[in-house]
């Protein structure tokens, strides 16, 4: 063996003390069962005790001790079954009582004690009453907290289900009955909260923190008290009620204990059944507030709150058990008002305890907000009235925002997303008054982000917004995302965060949906006024779904002209209303949108075809027109918003020629206007297609098929090729217009000959091998090749007769 | 071989909290059974009298704490024991999730002799109640995965199938102790006259 002692860490300390100890109950152990088999009663205790002798330790951590007193208590029960073996055989009981009673400490004697007493009692009846209060006064004779905790636990396991438990009126002799029973129970509990709570003041103060946390382990030991308690099933709800609540809370409250206080408290919710904890709401919650200053009384009624919701839930599901008229479950006893109780009790705990932070005040009106929801599913009322609570008591504190991620808003928010996760309906949480003024408390992010949530919520839910009211009311409910708010911080503005937002409200625009047409107008009319002042950066993401809504509002009056005679004026109205709403767009400045709005208002109105609708056609055209001109100057953007504008017209054909004419002139003359040759020909041939397959009412809304005025935007377009002064453009650029040559000679434009064709061929064929080598000349030559791959197998296969190829040369 | 003649057993009840492992308990031991719902803290256990195979044996049921905030003062209670019954609700999927971590724990805390022979059983509670989320088929395939451990379905409520269980539970504690009992055949550890006097004095004077 090392001579030198090692120094040894606390824990290893712990184990080398505890295997020593188990140890010695091994060996006496088995000697103990050695006798016992041998019949040698009086050996068999001298070894008991001194195995018990080993519980007189001051060393040993609760968990150790714990730990301990498990193995040797499992070697006791062999000697108890060994016992009342002895006794059933007629061995006297009395003798040995006494007998232990010699056992020289006090420890090992009590534990004897017990466990002989249990033995009596199991064996003789008559005595029970006697015995327990016998063992229970004894055990006063250790005052060691740690062990006096442990010695009390045993004689609470031993004497469970021996405890007398019959009615009190049943029995008075020497068996007892509950009343007996109880006062037993609540005297070991006395005794040994008692020893619990002295803990706290023995040793060093600057242990305390470990003092703390072996009180926190030990607990368990005196809660199983209250647990006796439970399981004595005639204590009836009137006993419960009359002795042994006020018994457990007088202790509670009188220990003046912090830590035994919490933990009591919670001990008493979870082991006694929700149906008693009903009945005693209010000497429970009493007492709650009569708890030390250091308690967290806000987790002790949260929890009581919680466990009874889950209790309404439970019973909901069971059977066949409804709702009554009053809209509560009927589990719940029709005399208990559950929410106003909370409520109440909720408020005088906020009232009075001067020490509880706001989190924690928000924290339970979660808990509040949450059984009512549980609870109480349909009564909206409830939880609007905690919400104005919460109003009311942030204004009696004079508390006005908080700031994101502090506590109190990180409760806040939890409190206001209940009935938005509970709900799933935006409509319902708007019809909590006291919903948006508590969602002012938080401060501008914080409103942001709850926003936000919702939006996403109506969206998953699919919410449809149907009045005007609820636009309103929704709108103001996310308005940090509609306009600017006083309180949002200056400076720079993240973009992409800001589209991302914008892009949800966006979405959710399009929810806004009535049953009615009319009624959607007014829906319309609402959102605009209010998503109008949200400024440049925001109105681009908001104002094009309210136009196409509105535009898809005028096609839906377009169906019901058979039963509304107002539908022309109406849809009138709502291409003001579209105008009107993309004059704003151009206000901000906005160019490329708005046009592409006009032209889209120009495809519906031409659909719809109301009364004057031509004039506003027109009018919606030449705005686009004139945003083309004044407001588009990127050469790019002009390429494309001509290309757009072309499109639109040649799908339009509610124009007279008084008005078709100068618009197409208009589209050819911009085009050929554009800034860069090659734009300029692409341009023009793109125009080309107006004189053709554009429609018209000089044409009967008809194909206009000019071959003339194609020819001669293609033969332009030839000509604007030719001055490019780079060749591959150009080569590019006639393979396009090759294209279109062969696209309206085989729609049937007499205009255009083979030779035509030819020439063009001819062209390219002449300048493409001139070409440098390159990605672009590659693809140029691809193209070439395709479309004269398309004329062989044209000329291949003729599926026309009015067609021919005769004399193309390849 | 001395065996002693009255043998008892100690048995665990494990499983997530409100699967009814003192509902069980109770049905077995009082035949009764209560709606009311009693959370369990800590530890407490029960005694029955059973016979197996013609020997009288009493069966030392521990109740435990499902909830782990309950157990503020470790397992010590799993040593010692001859079976391990672990429970879930065929209703409440979450709980038969558990069972893995249930018996991972025993064996940790317990530390039998021979883990992987060590005697469970597994009981699916509250089939009285529906919808089902636990398929037998499926809880059979687990108890085949883990060494083939006997499965029952049983209601408290209903005392369906609770002392067939309870008797298969006693059948496996006794093996297992009839495994291990040869334990106290062999003498212990030398007993020390000298040093086991003294190891109380460096505690307080406190004579108790």
């Amino acid at each position: 063996m090392p001579a030198t002692p090692q120094q040894l860490s606390p824990v290893e300390e712990q184990e080398k003390l505890l295997d020593e100890a188990l140890g010695v109950v091994k060996v006496q152990a088995f000697q103990l069962k050695r006798c016992l088999d041998k019949n040698k009663l009086m050996d068999a205790l001298k070894h008991a005790s001194a195995m018990l002798a080993e519980l007189r330790t001051s060393l040993l951590s609760p968990k150790s001790y714990y730990e301990l007193y498990m193995a040797i208590t499992d070697e006791l029960r062999h000697m108890e079954l060994y016992l009342l073996d002895e006794f059933q055989k007629g061995r006297k009981v009395a003798d040995l009582y006494e007998l232990v009673q010699y056992a020289g400490n006090i420890v090992p004697r009590l534990y004897l004690l017990i466990t002989v007493g249990l033995v009596y009692i199991k064996s003789n009846s008559g005595l029970k009453r006697d015995i327990l209060n016998d063992l229970v006064e004894m055990c006063r004779g250790v005052q060691h907290p740690l062990r006096g905790l442990f010695l009390r636990n045993y004689l609470l396991q031993c004497t469970r289900n021996v405890l007398p438990d019959i009615a009190e009126t049943e029995n008075d002799d020497g068996d007892g009955n509950v009343r007996d029973s109880i006062n037993f129970v609540l005297m070991n509990f006395a005794e040994m909260n008692k020893l619990w709570v002295r803990m706290q003041h023995q040793g060093h103060s600057r242990e305390k923190q470990n003092r703390e946390k072996e009180r926190e382990e030990l607990r368990i030991l005196v809660g199983t008290n209250l647990v006796r308690l439970s399981q004595l099933e005639s204590v009836t709800m009137e006993k419960y009620q009359k002795t042994v609540l006020p018994g457990i809370l007088e202790q509670v409250v009188s220990c003046r204990d912090a830590i035994a206080q919490e933990y009591l408290m919670e001990c008493i919710i979870q082991v006694f059944p929700d149906e008693f904890h009903l009945q005693t709401l209010n000497p429970f919650l009493k007492s709650c507030a009569e708890l030390e200053a250091g308690v967290n009384v806000k987790n002790i009624v949260i929890s009581l709150m919680e466990r009874l919701a889950a209790f309404s839930q439970r019973s909901e599901g069971v059977g066949d058990s409804g709702r009554n008229d009053q809209g509560s479950p009927t589990c719940l006893p029709p005399d208990v008002q559950l929410f106003e109780v909370f409520s109440d009790q909720v408020a005088s705990i906020i009232a009075n305890r001067q020490d509880l932070p706001a989190e924690d005040m928000v924290s339970l009106e979660v808990a509040l907000v949450n059984l009512a929801h549980k609870c109480y599913p349909d009564r909206v009322d409830y939880v609007d009235k905690v919400m104005q609570n919460s109003i009311e008591v942030f204004k009696r504190l004079g508390l006005e925002k908080f700031e994101l991620n502090t506590l109190v808003a990180k409760e806040l928010q939890k409190l206001l997303k209940i009935p938005i996760d509970n709900y799933n309906n935006l409509l319902t949480v708007l019809k909590l008054q006291h919903y948006a003024p508590l969602m002012q408390h938080l401060d501008y992010y914080g409103r942001k982000l709850l926003s936000i949530y919702i939006l996403n919520n109506a969206l998953d839910s699919e919410t449809l917004i149907t009045t005007q009211e609820q636009v309103e009311q929704a709108l103001n409910l996310v308005k940090t995302l509609v306009s600017d708010q006083s309180d949002q911080p200056k400076g720079e503005v993240d973009l992409e965060e800001l589209a991302e937002e914008q892009g949800l409200l966006a979405r959710f625009i399009h929810q806004f949906k009535s049953t009615s047409a009319d009624q959607q107008y007014l829906v319309l009319s609402a959102a605009r006024k209010i998503l109008g002042v949200g400024g440049p950066l925001r109105i681009k993401h908001t104002l094009p779904p309210l136009i196409f809504q509105a535009y898809q509002l005028a096609y839906k009056y377009k169906d019901l002209k058979k039963e509304d005679d107002m539908w022309e004026k109406k849809c009138q109205k709502i291409f003001q209303f579209t105008h009107s709403t993309i004059s704003a767009l151009v206000k901000a400045e906005l160019a490329e949108l708005p046009l592409r709005l006009f032209l889209q208002g120009a495809l519906a109105i031409n659909q719809i075809g109301f009364d004057n609708h031509e004039t506003v056609a027109y009018e919606f055209l030449s705005q686009a027109f004139s945003l083309y001109e004044d407001e588009i100057s990127d050469s790019k953007a002009q390429l494309a918003a001509i290309t757009l504008i072309v499109g639109t017209l040649e799908q339009i054909s509610c124009f007279g020629e008084e008005n078709a004419e100068p618009l197409r002139t208009q589209c050819a003359l911009a085009a050929s206007k554009l800034l860069k040759k090659p734009d300029q020909c692409r341009g023009v041939a793109t125009c080309s297609h107006l004189f053709w397959s554009g429609k018209s009412l000089a044409s009967n809304r008809e194909e206009t098929h000019d071959g003339k005025r194609v020819v001669e935007c293609l033969k332009k377009g030839l000509r604007i090729a030719k001055q490019c002064m780079d060749v591959s453009v150009q080569v590019q650029l006639y393979v396009e217009l090759l294209n279109h040559y062969i696209y309206f000679y085989e729609k049937g434009n007499d205009q255009i000959s083979v030779q035509i064709l030819n020439q063009v061929i001819g062209k390219i064929k002449e300048e493409l091998p001139n070409l440098d080598s390159s990605d672009e000349t590659d693809q140029i030559t691809k193209h070439f090749n395709n479309t004269l791959e398309h004329l062989r197998s044209r000329i291949e296969n003729p599926d026309s007769d009015v067609i021919s190829y005769e004399g193309l040369e390849i | 071989m001395a065996t002693r003649k009255k043998v008892l057993l100690k048995v665990i009840i494990l499983g997530d909290s409100g699967v009814g492992k003192t509902s069980l308990m109770n049905q077995y031991v009082n035949k009764k059974f209560s709606n009311q719902y009693k959370a369990t803290i800590g530890a407490d256990f029960l005694t029955k009298e059973v016979i197996v195979d013609d020997r009288i044996v009493t069966m030392q049921i521990w109740d435990t704490a499902g909830q782990e905030r309950f157990q503020s003062l470790g397992v010590a209670f799993y040593r010692g024991a001859d079976c391990c019954v672990l429970v879930f609700d065929v209703t409440a999927p979450n709980t038969f999730k558990s069972l893995d971590s249930w018996r991972d724990e025993f064996l940790i805390q317990a530390s039998p002799r021979e883990p992987e022979n060590f005697p469970f059983v597994l009981l699916g509670n509250k089939v009285d109640l529906e919808p089902r989320a636990i398929s037998s088929k499926r809880a059979q395939q687990w108890c085949q995965s883990k060494n083939g451990i006997p499965y029952f379905e049983t209601s408290a409520k209903e005392a369906l199938n609770v002392e067939q269980a309870f008797q298969s539970i006693a059948r496996n504690a006794l093996t297992q102790q009839n495994q291990t009992v040869d334990l106290y055949n062999e003498f212990p550890d030398q007993i020390k006259l000298t040093n086991t006097t003294n190891r109380n004095s460096n505690g307080d004077s406190c004579a108790c």
